[in-house]
């Protein structure tokens, strides 16, 4: 039996996943360049699925079959609901304290006040229309919040106490799958002790963010206690 | 599900109300205790709202149906390895192939279209999706040859497949 006969003995396996991961990780990799086994697989998909809807359950209770708890649906929805107030709740924070001062803090904390104006722009334009996205990942931590969007991050940070002289704020990357943080940013509060510091790191690599005191200049390992850790 | 991918919460229950009883369902039927198919079903739904990316498009109802079948065999796994209940964050989201649209389906149809099949074909099928048994281990578990089991689970797929075509939109 050739290589192409077994594979394609085993495609209806495969459809209904009764194959070992290895096993599994050969068909799909052969489906990509062999088209004989993907018309196959494709034909045999939907009776998988027919499979499964077999097991569809009913809404009444009385008639014998699986039936699924009305509760189950007010707890889902409970834990939907709360999460996307509180998404709501930060949407209309976000422009109170941190969209307003972004304009300000950004230059502060990036360093880009040797850039030209219109770069400046362009920066601030991207942070505002990253924070106030609706599909921004935020995860918030006392203090502030880390927001995730298009594989840019920002720390956003508010009541930040002032600084003793000499010292500035620093962020902390670790990269997934790294043992030790990485130096990132450092940053100063703008007023009223709110900081919004975009990260140069790419989000899609990053595991966590810290935020630690550090003296000015930054260190290449944090030398306080961090004020905040975020997984992200 | 363009405005789950929002966060709208009225969208994201108009889904539950359209699938829960399909993940159940199959939950159910893999673990056959409610309060695991319980947890399976929260856990699925809720995955889908906070991380609604990982569907990536064809039908919707077969996405789903398969990820509640694969979290209800790993649970059913480390059950039976470690002999307690254990769910992991992770999703096996195996498709990557579009798949053809299942309309006008409902259980009760599939259901007649299944045990309208030869026991023969129907017990295979039926171990390795909801029994989350490989081929090998459904030819030990039957004492048939490797090869008769892959025919049967082949030829049983495609007559039922054949019995829903006129269900079946492109």
């Amino acid at each position: 039996m050739t290589g192409h006969e077994e594979r394609f003995d085993s495609v209806a396996a495969y459809a209904l996943g009764a194959l070992p991961p290895a096993e599994a990780a050969a068909i799909k990799e052969h489906l990509q360049t062999c088209a004989l086994c993907r018309e196959e697989y494709a034909y045999l998909r939907p009776a998988v699925t027919a499979v499964a809807y077999s097991a569809e359950a009913c809404t009444d209770a009385g008639s014998g079959a699986v039936a699924v708890s009305p509760l189950l649906k007010s707890r889902i929805m409970k834990r939907v609901r709360s999460e996307a107030a509180s998404r709501e709740a930060a949407r209309r924070i976000w422009p109170a304290y941190a969209l307003a001062a972004a304009c300000v803090a950004i230059a502060i904390v990036t360093g880009l006040t040797d850039l030209s104006l219109n770069r400046q722009n362009d920066a601030q334009r991207q942070t505002i229309a990253d924070l106030a996205a609706p599909d921004a990942r935020r995860h918030f931590f006392a203090g502030g919040e880390v927001v995730t969007h298009g594989g840019r991050i920002y720390i956003a940070m508010r009541n930040l106490p002032a600084l003793p002289a000499g010292r500035v704020f620093q962020a902390w990357t670790l990269a997934r799958g790294a043992t030790r943080v990485a130096p990132s940013s450092t940053f100063a509060p703008g007023s009223g002790g709110v900081a919004v510091v975009a990260l140069p790191e790419a989000a899609t690599n990053i595991a966590a963010v810290a935020v630690s005191v550090e003296p000015y200049g930054g260190s290449s390992q944090p030398t306080t206690k961090p004020i905040a850790v975020v997984r992200i | 599900m363009e405005r789950v991918r929002l966060r709208d919460a009225d969208a994201f229950e108009a889904l539950y109300d359209g699938y829960h009883r399909l993940v159940y369902g199959v939950a159910m039927r893999v673990l056959a205790d409610p309060g695991a198919a319980e947890d399976v079903t929260q856990a699925v739904f809720l995955k889908v709202w906070s991380s609604p990316a990982l569907f990536q498009g064809g039908s919707f109802g077969a996405w789903i149906a398969r990820v509640a079948r694969n979290r209800a065999v790993d649970l059913a796994r480390s059950r039976s390895s470690h002999g307690e209940s254990q769910l992991d964050e992770t999703l096996v989201v195996e498709e990557d192939l579009e798949d053809t649209a299942l309309a006008n389906i409902d259980g009760e149809r599939v259901r007649k279209a299944l045990a309208r099949l030869p026991v023969e074909q129907r017990e295979p099928i039926e171990l390795g999706f909801f029994g989350g048994a490989t081929q090998d281990q459904i030819a030990r578990q039957t004492g048939l040859p490797l090869g008769t089991v892959k025919t049967r689970i082949r030829t049983g797929l495609r007559r039922l497949r054949n019995a829903l075509e006129d269900a079946l939109t492109v």
